[in-house]
C-alpha cells in the first residue's frame, strides 16, 4: 500500500542576510511537515524561480521579501510580481528592519503586507504566526490544522 | 514630540524595544565583542543593540548622540560612476 502525503504549501523567502534567513527558517520549523520554505539570497534569482513556478501553474502560499536585496531589491521585486497575472493575488510580505512609513505605504499600494523584523525573543515568537496570517484563509486553516 | 535620550533611558527594556521596533530607523548591522549588533536612530540619538542570540536575547543596549560612532556601520559606496 502506498500512502500519498498532501503536497506542502510553498513559501518563498528572499533575504541576503544569512542570520535572518536562518532565523526565518527556524521559525517555520514547527510547520516543516506541511510548509516548504525555499529561500534565496538574490532578488533576481528569486524572481527567476517564481517565473518558473508560474510556467508550471504553481503558486506559493506566501512570498516574503526583504527590501535591501542584491540583484533586484524587494520593492522592485514586488512591483514585478504584481505585473505577472499568475501572482496577481498571491500574498506578499515586505519583511524589513526599518519601519519606514513610506515603505509601509508602498507595500499597501501593491496589496502586500509589511512586517518589521523582530528585535527580541517576544517579538520573534510571533513572526511565524504573523506570516501565516497573510496566507489565504483556507491555507491558513490547513497549515494550522495539520500542525495539530 | 521628539524623545530625548534621557527619556528613553528611563523606560523599561520592553518599552524601549517596542519604541525601536515601531519608530526606530535602522542604520546597520555589525559584529563587535563577539556579538552581532544592530544600530538604530531614534529621533536625536542612537541605540546600539548587542545580541547574545541574534534578534532574540540582548546582552546590552548602548545609547549615544555622537554621529561619529555610526561610521563603522556605514558601508563605503563607490561614487566613481555616480558623477555627472
Amino acid at each position: 500500500m502506498t500512502l500519498s502525503l498532501p503536497p506542502k504549501h510553498l513559501v518563498i523567502y528572499a533575504d541576503d542576510d544569512p542570520d535572518d534567513l536562518e532565523l526565518v527558517r527556524d521559525s517555520f520549523d514547527k510547520y516543516a511537515q506541511n510548509v516548504e520554505l525555499i529561500s534565496f539570497e538574490d532578488g533576481r534569482k528569486a524572481l527567476q524561480y517564481l517565473l518558473g513556478l508560474a510556467q508550471q501553474r504553481k503558486t506559493p502560499c506566501l512570498i516574503i521579501l526583504d527590501i535591501n536585496l542584491p540583484g533586484l531589491d524587494g520593492k522592485e521585486m514586488l512591483k514585478t510580481i504584481r505585473t505577472i497575472p499568475h501572482f496577481k493575488d498571491t500574498p506578499v510580505v515586505l519583511f524589513t528592519t526599518s519601519s519606514q512609513p513610506s515603505d509601509k505605504a508602498f507595500a499597501r499600494n501593491l496589496d502586500a503586507g509589511f512586517m518589521t523584523k523582530p528585535l527580541s525573543y517576544e517579538q520573534m515568537d510571533l513572526i511565524t504566526e504573523q506570516f501565516i496570517e497573510h496566507c489565504a484563509e483556507d491555507i491558513r486553516k490547513k497549515i494550522r490544522r495539520q500542525l495539530g | 514630540m521628539l524623545m530625548i535620550l534621557e527619556e528613553f533611558e528611563s523606560l523599561t527594556e520592553s518599552r524601549q524595544l517596542d519604541l525601536l521596533y515601531t519608530q526606530g530607523v535602522y542604520i546597520g548591522k555589525c559584529a563587535k565583542e563577539g556579538c552581532t549588533t544592530l544600530l538604530f536612530q531614534l529621533d536625536s540619538f542612537y541605540v546600539e543593540l548587542f545580541y547574545l542570540k541574534y534578534r532574540c536575547y540582548i546582552k546590552r543596549m548602548d545609547l549615544f548622540t555622537s554621529p561619529e560612532a555610526i561610521d563603522e556601520y556605514l558601508q563605503p559606496v563607490d561614487i566613481e560612476n555616480l558623477a555627472g
